[in-house]
C-alpha cells in the first residue's frame, strides 16, 4: 500500500524521537529533533485520520493512534522551557487571577466584615462573656475580659523578651507555615460549594472583632491597629484572597450560569488556585513581619508607617499587576 | 467521553488540531500505586532536606537557617507533586515508573494553573480523611449532628470521587480540568500485504465476495502464521474454504495454502481499499450483492 510505504520513514523518525523525549523530557532533544517534532506529530495525526478513512489494515491503524497519542504526550504536557515563569506568575497570573474574581472578593470581605461585627457587638453591648466563644483560650493567652488595662497594654508593647533576632526568624517560619496551610485549605474547602470556606472566614471575622472590642473596651483601640495592621494588612488580605477562591469554586457550583457545572467548576477551580498559591507569598511577608517587625518596633508612628507601605504596594500589585492600562485608559475616557 | 474495550476504560481526547486520539485511562489502583511512590519519594527528600538543615544549624550555630528550614519543608512538601508534574510532563517520578500522564482533558496544553489546582486539593483529600477518621473532634469540635453528618458525607464523597466519576477523577483533577491516563504503546507489526509477488491472481469477481470483518479474520491468521501459533492444518482449511467460496480453479490452494493466503489477502485488501476510496464500505459477506438470497 502506497500510503504506508511513503510515510513509513516520517513514522519511524516521530518513533525515535519519542523514544527518548517521553521518558526523558524534551530537554534531551537537539534543536533539530525539538523543531522537527511539531511537524512530525500533526503528519502523524494527518496519517491517522487517513488511514482511519480508507486504510483495512487494523493494525496499522492501531499502530498509528499509539503514535499519535504518544506525539500528542509529548508536545502538549511539556512546559515550554520558559524563562521567568516563577516570575511571570506573580507579576502577571496572581494579580490577573484576583482581578477576575472581584464578586467574589467582595463576598469574602463582606462576611469577615460581618463576623468583626457580630462578634464585636455582642462582647462590647451584649456580654463580655461571650469573648469566650470567639477566641480559643490557648490563643489569647490571659487577653480576656477580666485583664487589667496595663495588662492588655503591655502584650502589645512587649518585646526583647523573646530572646535574640535569630528565635524572632523561626516564629515568624512558624507563623507562615500555619498560616499559609490555612490558607490553602481555606480555599480547597470551597469544593464543598463554598461553605466552610465561608464559615473559615466568618470564624476569622468573629475572632478579630472579639479582640477589637476588648481593647476599645480599655481605650486601646488605636494601639491594637497599630499593633495588628502592619502584618495583618498581608495575612488578613491573603486570607480573604484564599477565601475567595474558595467562594468561587462554590458559586461556580451552585450557580454555573450557562456553562455547564463542570466547565465552571473547572474555570473557578483554576483561577483559585492561583489566587491561593499567590497568596503563599502575602503570607510570606505576614510571617516576616509579625514575626520579626510587630516583636522589634514599638512606636505606633512606626507601625502604621508599615501598614500604609503593605497596604500600598500591596494593592498596587494586584490593581496594576499585568494590567492592560491604556486600554483601561480609553474606557474610563470613553465612559459618560 | 468514554468506553469501555477489552477490559479498560478509554477516554476520547479532542487535540486541538481536531483529531480525535483514545487513551486509556489509568485505573484507580494504579493511581494509588503512583502516588505511594511518590509519597516515600517525597518523604525522603524531606528527610534528608531536615537532616543536613539540622546538621547545619549545628555547625553554624544559626538559629536563621532553622527559620529558613521550616520555610524549606513547606516548599517540600507543598512543592514535590507540583515540580515535577511541570518539569517531567505531567508526570512524577510515581507516574513515571507505571507510565502514567497527566492531560488537560479539553485537550489543550497542559497549563500551570491546573497543575497548581490538582496538587492544592490533594493535601485536603489526603489529610482531612485522615484527620476525619482518627480524630474527628480536633476537626470540627462538639458540633451538632446537623453539622456532623453533611461533613462526614462530604468527606465520604470526596474520597470515593474517582470510583464514582466515569473519568475517574478525584476532586482535584475536577478542578484542574484534568485527568490521567497510560501512554499507549504498540509496535508496528509487519505488513502482511507486503513482499508477496506471488503469480497468484484473483479476478474482480473472486475479490468481491468478502468484506472489512472477514479480511480482519483473514489479517489475524496471517499474524498468527508470523508468529508460528498457526498449524498446517489451520492454513489448508481456511484456504480450502475460501478457494471453494470465491471459486478458485488453481492448485495453490492445497499445495502452499500458506502463499495462498497472503496473496488473497493483499488483492482483497487492496480491492477494498479501492472500494473505500469510491465511498463504498463493505463491513461483512452478507453486505455483498450475491449474498442476498434469489428471488
Amino acid at each position: 500500500m502506497r500510503f504506508r510505504r511513503d510515510r513509513e520513514g516520517e513514522w519511524a523518525e516521530l518513533e525515535t524521537i519519542l523514544e527518548r523525549a517521553l521518558p526523558r523530557g524534551l530537554r534531551v532533544l537537539h534543536e533539530s529533533e525539538l523543531s522537527r517534532l511539531p511537524l512530525l506529530y500533526r503528519s502523524a495525526i494527518s496519517s491517522l485520520s487517513v488511514a482511519r478513512k480508507t486504510a483495512m489494515d487494523r493494525a496499522l491503524v492501531a499502530y498509528l493512534e499509539s503514535l499519535a497519542s504518544r506525539a500528542y504526550l509529548a508536545v502538549y504536557t511539556s512546559r515550554t522551557a520558559e524563562r521567568g515563569a516563577l516570575f511571570r506568575f506573580f507579576a502577571q497570573g496572581f494579580p490577573r487571577a484576583v482581578r477576575s474574581m472581584l464578586p467574589e472578593l467582595s463576598l469574602s470581605i463582606g462576611v469577615f466584615a460581618l463576623g468583626i461585627l457580630v462578634s464585636y457587638g455582642l462582647v462590647r453591648w451584649d456580654d463580655p462573656e461571650w469573648y469566650f466563644a470567639f477566641v480559643d483560650p490557648s490563643l489569647a493567652g490571659g487577653r480576656s475580659p477580666g485583664a487589667t488595662t496595663e495588662y492588655l497594654r503591655s502584650v502589645l508593647y512587649d518585646s526583647g523578651d523573646e530572646g535574640p533576632t535569630g528565635a524572632l526568624s523561626v516564629f515568624a517560619s512558624g507563623l507562615f507555615y500555619h498560616n499559609a496551610s490555612i490558607g490553602l485549605t481555606a480555599f480547597a474547602l470551597g469544593f464543598a460549594a463554598g461553605i466552610p470556606t465561608a464559615l473559615l472566614v466568618f470564624q476569622n471575622g468573629l475572632m478579630l472583632g472579639a479582640f477589637i472590642a476588648l481593647y476599645d473596651d480599655h481605650g486601646l483601640l488605636l494601639n491594637l491597629l497599630g499593633w495588628l495592621l502592619p502584618h495583618g494588612v498581608p495575612e488578613i488580605g491573603a486570607i480573604l484572597l484564599c477565601g475567595a477562591g474558595g467562594l468561587a469554586m462554590g458559586r461556580a457550583m451552585l450557580a454555573p450560569g450557562e456553562r455547564t457545572t463542570r466547565a465552571a467548576l473547572t474555570d473557578a477551580g483554576r483561577r483559585g488556585a492561583v489566587v491561593a498559591a499567590g497568596s503563599v507569598l502575602l503570607f510570606l511577608v505576614a510571617g516576616a513581619v509579625e514575626g520579626i517587625f510587630r516583636q522589634t518596633v514599638t512606636n505606633d508612628g512606626l507601625r502604621y508607617a508599615m501598614a500604609f507601605f503593605n497596604a500600598t504596594w500591596i494593592s498596587a500589585w494586584l490593581i496594576l499587576g499585568s494590567a492592560n492600562l491604556p486600554a483601561f485608559a480609553a474606557r474610563l475616557r470613553r465612559a459618560p | 467521553m468514554t468506553e469501555d474495550r477489552d477490559g479498560e476504560r478509554l477516554v476520547h481526547l479532542i487535540t486541538p488540531e481536531g483529531a480525535d486520539l483514545l487513551f486509556p485511562l489509568a485505573s484507580v489502583g494504579e493511581r494509588a500505586i503512583a502516588f505511594g511512590v511518590d509519597f516515600i519519594f517525597s518523604q525522603l527528600i524531606l528527610i534528608l532536606f531536615v537532616l543536613i538543615a539540622l546538621a547545619t544549624t549545628a555547625i553554624t550555630a544559626s538559629i536563621q537557617v532553622f527559620a529558613l528550614m521550616l520555610i524549606g519543608v513547606f516548599v517540600i512538601r507543598q512543592g514535590y507533586f507540583l515540580f515535577f508534574e511541570a518539569r517531567l510532563q505531567g508526570s512524577t517520578p510515581g507516574k513515571r515508573f507505571l507510565g502514567l500522564r497527566v492531560v488537560s482533558r479539553d485537550g489543550a496544553r497542559l497549563s500551570m494553573e491546573s497543575i497548581i489546582a490538582r496538587n492544592v486539593m490533594r493535601d485536603l483529600e489526603l489529610f482531612l480523611p485522615l484527620a476525619f477518621s482518627s480524630a474527628p473532634e480536633q476537626l470540627i469540635g462538639p458540633a451538632p449532628w446537623y453539622l456532623r453528618v453533611p461533613a462526614l458525607l462530604w468527606v465520604t464523597l470526596l474520597v470515593a470521587m474517582p470510583f464514582l466519576t466515569r473519568e475517574r477523577t478525584r476532586a482535584g483533577d475536577l478542578i484542574a480540568g484534568t485527568i490521567v491516563v497510560r501512554a499507549p504503546k504498540t509496535a508496528l507489526v509487519a505488513d502482511e500485504a507486503i513482499g508477496q509477488r506471488s503469480k497468484i491472481r484473483f479476478t474482480k469477481e473472486q475479490l468481491t465476495v468478502y468484506g472489512e470483518h472477514e479480511l480482519e479474520t483473514l489479517a489475524d491468521l496471517l499474524r498468527k502464521l508470523d508468529s508460528n501459533r498457526a498449524t498446517d492444518d489451520d492454513l489448508r482449511v481456511v484456504a480450502g474454504a475460501i478457494a471453494r467460496r470465491v471459486r478458485y480453479e488453481g492448485r495453490e490452494a492445497v499445495q502452499q495454502p500458506a502463499l495462498f493466503l497472503r496473496a488473497f489477502y493483499a488483492e482483497q485488501r487492496a480491492e477494498l481499499e479501492r472500494e473505500l476510496v469510491l465511498g463504498r464500505r463493505v463491513a461483512d459477506k452478507t453486505e455483498r450483492p450475491q449474498a442476498k438470497p434469489q428471488p
